[in-house]
């Protein structure tokens, strides 16, 4: 299949077309719908408070409330955002991590996008045309979201519909299956890679980990919201030290 | 002072409903096309040879993995979030790790309780605040300043990061959702079907290396369900998005 691409295919210059200009249009064209639609929102909950038993001062305050609220987590999918930069370009980071999806999910469909080309994310065959197929992949995966939102909102708007009755078991077990399923796939795949793989894979467990458990030692949540920013940072410096004292093939 | 004026305040709730439907509908309809539009031009305008069995592949092997939580997700979180903010939700993204946090710090500001209409409105105005720093971090950080910061790392640094980003993610993605999940019995079997299905049956029948993760995800799903724990009690889920 890779004999099929062109020399400019073959390219590993990603950041050569990923930050094109159009590119950027388009990311901007999305921040510009959520901006709209918040103005949007706003304007009809103003008018509508009274009828909803809220006023103007409250709505504020809400609005208030959340922002605050959001400047932690806002900042630490920053962090994970611009870890992210290289491998994918600004524009696609900030429309596919940063909006729509999240660092886990749009990772985790870029890499298996690029395994079915026969690449690794970010590796010596990561070329141009793999990350293209790669953003085609995390975009359609995020489209699903958004047609299963589109389609689903009216019918579940409608009340008393059955999907609100699927067996709670069946709704406790089967997402939850299917996400560690698809995520312990992702992380037991790289175990068949090069050591320093292995490596980053284990160190950034541990440090999750670690956070997770001081997180709840001491009460402090932020560690939680920051976990993935601070477990990528850790793993790629230990990759790093790693990488460069030789332990990776000379590829 | 007739009647009237108490049933007809400046903005009825249906009115409310009717105007955050359809302009939910519209700009996340507008969000989806933009977004896909990026790369079907990267496919159109550059001349990489990318064919669409290419293209169709990668899609059967993300669609594997992910097409029940495409439909899990929306169900899940609609009691949550409401009609209205079902669009923004899905558009903004990091849900469970910031849109709802922030919807029940502005609910439990004012007192207001889920599942009311002062809820409703109270969670709304807070991913609206939300979406507002988000987007301007995003485009600040990320955009301005993450840009300038990666044309200034040395490019060795740059290389060897973009080589394990991935690990580095993944590890640290895995400890975190079988902490938040809490399911032992689930976490196991999604281990036991990965390490057989990629260290046993990929290498005797090669053709199944593409779809392996769909495999392992919808084996993971059957043998969790017929091997399940009959007196668990339905706990909220925690998801990715």
């Amino acid at each position: 299949m890779k004999t099929a691409l062109t020399p400019e295919g073959a390219s590993t210059d990603i950041l050569a077309i990923a930050n094109m200009p159009v590119l950027w249009v388009l990311a901007i064209g999305v921040f510009g719908a959520i901006i709209v639609q918040s103005l949007i929102y706003m304007k009809a909950a103003q008018k509508a408070g009274p009828a909803a038993d809220i006023s103007a001062a409250e709505l504020k305050t809400s609005f208030r409330a959340g922002a605050v609220a959001a400047i932690g987590p806002s900042l630490a999918v920053v962090l994970v955002s611009i870890a992210l930069l290289t491998l994918f370009g600004t524009p696609a980071v900030l429309v596919r991590i940063g909006l729509v999806g999240s660092a886990a999910t749009e990772s985790a469909s870029a890499s298996l996008a690029a395994g079915t080309m026969g690449a690794a994310l970010g590796g010596p065959d990561y070329t141009q045309a793999v990350f293209v197929v790669a953003f085609m992949a995390m975009s359609l995966s995020g489209a699903g979201w958004m047609l299963a939102t589109l389609i689903l909102t009216p019918i579940l708007t409608k009340g008393d519909s059955k999907l609100r009755k699927v067996n709670p078991a069946l709704m406790m077990i089967v997402p939850a299956a299917a996400l560690i399923g698809a995520f312990a796939s992702l992380g037991i795949a790289e175990f068949g890679k090069t050591p320093v793989h292995i490596i980053s894979v284990l160190v950034s467990a541990a440090t999750m980990f670690l956070c997770l458990v001081l997180a709840k030692a001491m009460s402090a949540s932020w560690l939680r919201e920051w976990g993935l920013g601070i477990s990528i940072l850790v793993g790629l410096a230990v990759a790093y030290i790693a990488h460069t004292s030789g332990m990776a093939p000379a590829a | 002072m007739t009647s009237r004026t108490a049933t007809a305040p400046s903005g009825s709730l249906a009115e409310f409903d009717r105007t955050t439907t359809r302009w939910g509908q519209i700009t996340m309809t507008a969000a989806l096309l933009l977004s896909l539009a990026a790369p079907i031009y990267l496919v159109l305008t550059t001349d990489l040879g990318i064919t669409g069995s290419m293209i169709w592949a990668a899609y059967l092997a993300v669609a594997a993995a992910f097409f029940v939580l495409w439909f899990v997700e929306p169900i899940t979180y609609f009691p949550v979030l409401g009609p209205a903010a079902m669009y923004q939700a899905f558009m903004i993204g990091n849900i469970a790790n910031k849109l709802l946090p922030s919807a029940l710090v502005a609910q439990a500001t004012i007192g207001a309780k889920a599942g009311t209409k002062r809820g409703e409105f109270a969670a709304l105005m807070a991913i609206c605040g939300a979406a507002m720093v988000h987007v301007t971090s995003m485009l600040l950080f990320v955009g301005v300043l993450g840009t300038y910061l990666v044309s200034i790392i040395p490019a060795d640094v740059v290389d060897v990061a973009r080589l394990y980003i991935f690990p580095s993610i993944i590890g640290a993605v895995l400890v975190q959702l079988i902490a938040t999940m809490r399911q032992a019995r689930v976490t196991v079997i999604a281990f036991a079907v990965a390490i057989v299905v990629l260290f046993v049956l990929v290498p005797a029948v090669p053709a199944l290396a593409k779809p392996a993760t769909g495999i392992v995800v919808l084996l993971t799903a059957t043998l969790a369900w017929f091997l399940r724990s009959r007196k668990d009690v339905a706990a909220p889920t925690t998801l990715v998005n």
